[in-house]
């Protein structure tokens, strides 16, 4: 069963359409991350889950009743906002207390609550002081004991991490899965990090201009993207496009050298995309020029300029290349992504005879 | 050296400020004192020569002083309690509520605090004939609640406008009702407003003439402005002692206060709890 159904969700703040038909299922138990650029309605989606907004249009619906007109304090959910939201007259304790104390929660085991979860999010030193007495990572850890202090059906976290230090980012990472693994509740993740998305989550959303572009499992979007736009969002270094020719037989031509065969008319002018771990130097392949050479220790980012554009090759650390040398690279075809040229959705799986790769 | 310098001419400055200030107030309370052969006297003496406080024995037990304190007490009270609570919620409304009209409201309210009093007083007179409330304290409190309310919106408005929409949200999802979310995050956030906007109306109403003037001229319903002026001229000369035995008067209850909630004015707001 599905712990929360959007259905049709649409939302507009006046004239701007901010969320425009969301259609999800997210199943009970498990860890979505919302995933997309700044401004496309991350917080708008999350807000009306909490029931902060109302939608403009549409159905939502959580353990499969409806929820359009239940007011936030009676959804059983927590949240940890984008900008924390402490409320700056308590301290630290109290901030956390706060959702005990609104529920009836006795002061005794409320004390023991509190303080569990300082202990985990490392905050002991900090219970009697302030907010405004406090870093900015050390306020979005008060936020997000705030949230973890009680065990509701679904977890709203708003970016929860951005602003801690690299240490203290992967700790609460762990923490969030541990937590996750612990109290199999639903939690929906925001996020502009898309490595955070793909390590933590079972589920992946990427969101833009207000709709959702494809839902389905971290490995599903990464290998499978069903459009340029997320192809594009997910990975780092981001996928390379570039533009491909479909010749006589199918077969599917990058500056000129045959890459693919593919089930397509001649003359179709797909636009490739090619992650940089699936490039190869090789004795025959693309012609390219080497540009930008940037050793990261293990591994060597290289920039190949070939007449069809400019791909990124993730080769191994040891790789000498120099600027402006000429080599030759290829990749797998049934790694390949062959995305239309106008509208940018996926198109057929290219495949090297009978072989497919979907991986 | 010469910041020494600056400084000191600064302080002399702002000492001479709060001399020019402090004169006639201390004036009054040293007439207040002097028996009346004193006050005009000459060589003008500073202090009294010799100390009395036979004038504020007299000013209360027997004039209509009493009376008078205790009406403004209760008028100027009212009118801070209505003004304030009408006030907080309407300016929490005007913020956080999207409705048809908001705006206009907003600026009506601005444009109704910019008309000049003058011109509201006849239709308010006449208003509260209708009413049958002419010469009660009750029309006082309606008429400066008319006149301080639109400030006192403004004002709060942007007080509360400064508490992020954000602290409520969270005390809602916390487990908070609307009112208990504004109860708990947005008042504790906008008291120093609340206490200014307080303060404010409190001496308006406190100090108010006109209206007082106009609304009421019976003696049991005269607040000290105008009680303290009848009390002036129904005699055939003016007893200055008495008079400024009555002025000290009316003004302590506006010092104590304000010393009272001077630490809650410069308190300012609680800064940092968002993020940015
Ligand atoms: N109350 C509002 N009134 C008008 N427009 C709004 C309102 N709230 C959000 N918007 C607009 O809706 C769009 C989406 O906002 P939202 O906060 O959901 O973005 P987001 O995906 O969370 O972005 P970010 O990653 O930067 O936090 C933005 O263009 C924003 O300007
Ligand atoms: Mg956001």
């Amino acid at each position: 069963m599905s712990a929360i159904d959007l259905v049709g969700v649409r939302k507009q703040f006046g004239e701007t359409q901010v969320v425009r038909g969301v259609d999800l299922a997210v199943p009970s138990g498990a860890f979505l991350s919302l995933l997309g650029p700044s401004g496309c309605g991350k917080t708008t989606l999350l807000r009306m889950l909490a029931g902060l907004e109302t939608p403009s249009e549409g159905e939502i619906r959580i353990d499969g009743a409806v929820v359009n007109a239940v007011p936030p304090g009676a959804r059983d959910i927590a949240m940890v906002f984008q900008s924390y939201a402490l409320y700056p007259q308590m301290t630290v304790a109290q901030n956390i207390a706060y959702p005990l104390r609104k529920r009836g929660v006795p002061k005794g085991e409320r004390a023991g609550r509190v303080a569990a979860v300082a202990e985990m999010l490392q905050l002991g030193p900090l219970l009697e002081r302030k907010p405004r007495q406090l870093s900015g990572g050390q306020q979005q850890r008060v936020a997000l004991g705030r949230a973890l202090v009680r065990e509701p059906r679904i977890f709203l976290l708003d970016e929860p991490l951005s602003n801690l230090d690299a240490t203290l980012r992967s700790h609460m990472r762990a923490e969030l899965i541990e937590l996750h693994r612990r109290i199999g509740r639903t939690m929906v993740y925001v996020t502009h990090d898309q490595l955070e998305a793909m390590t933590m989550s079972t589920h992946i959303a990427v969101i833009d201009g207000g709709v959702v572009q494809q839902f389905g499992t971290p490995q599903q979007v990464y290998r499978r993207p069903v459009n340029r736009m997320v192809a594009g969002f997910i990975g780092t270094p981001a996928m390379a496009f570039v533009e491909g020719r479909v010749g006589e037989g199918g077969a599917l031509t990058l500056a000129g050298t045959r890459v693919a065969t593919v089930d397509a008319a001649p003359g179709a002018t797909p636009v490739i995309g090619i992650r940089a771990e699936d490039v190869r130097l090789a004795e025959i392949g693309v012609p390219a020029r080497v540009g930008l050479v940037e050793p990261i220790g293990h591994e060597t980012l290289v920039r190949l300029h070939c007449d069809a554009g400019i791909v990124t090759a993730r080769l191994p650390g040891d790789t000498a290349v120099q600027p402006g040398e000429q080599v030759h690279f290829t990749a797998d075809a049934g790694r390949l992504h062959l995305f239309d040229p106008i509208g940018g959705e996926r198109l057929t799986d290219p495949y090297q005879g009978n072989e497919r790769d979907h991986g | 050296m010469s910041a020494g310098v600056r400084k000191l001419g600064w302080s002399l400055l702002a000492w001479a400020l709060v001399l020019l200030v402090a004169t006639p107030l201390l004036w009054m309370l040293s007439t207040s004192f002097k028996p009346e052969n004193e006050v005009f006297a000459v060589p003008v003496t500073l202090l009294p020569e010799e100390w009395t406080v036979e004038y504020y024995v007299l000013l209360l037990t027997e004039t209509s002083f009493p009376r008078y304190f205790a009406n403004s007490a209760i008028v100027a009270t009212l009118t801070t309690l209505v003004v304030i609570a009408l006030g907080t919620l309407g300016a929490y409304s005007l913020v956080r509520f999207r409705y048809r009209g908001r705006e206009a409201i907003a600026s009506a309210v601005l444009l109704s605090y910019l008309l000049p009093s003058v011109v509201l007083i006849v239709p308010l007179y006449l208003m509260m004939v209708k009413l049958g409330l002419a010469n009660s304290l009750a029309s006082l409190v309606i008429a400066y609640t008319s006149f301080a309310l639109p400030y006192a919106l403004w004002l709060l408005r942007s007080f509360m406008a400064a508490v992020p929409e954000d602290l409520e949200s969270a005390a809602m999802i916390d487990g908070a009702t609307r009112m208990g979310a504004f109860l708990d995050v947005t008042l504790p956030q906008a008291l120093p407003g609340i206490i200014s906007t307080a303060l404010f109306t409190f001496i308006l109403a406190w100090n108010e003439y006109l209206l007082a003037l106009v609304l009421v001229n019976a003696d049991e319903v005269r607040p000290l402005t105008t009680g303290v002026m009848t009390m002036l001229v129904s005699g055939f000369n003016i007893e200055w002692s008495l008079l400024m035995a009555a002025s000290v008067m009316m003004s302590v209850p506006l010092i104590v206060i304000l010393a009272f909630l001077q630490s809650y004015l410069v308190r300012g707001f609680g800064a940092g709890a968002m993020k940015g």
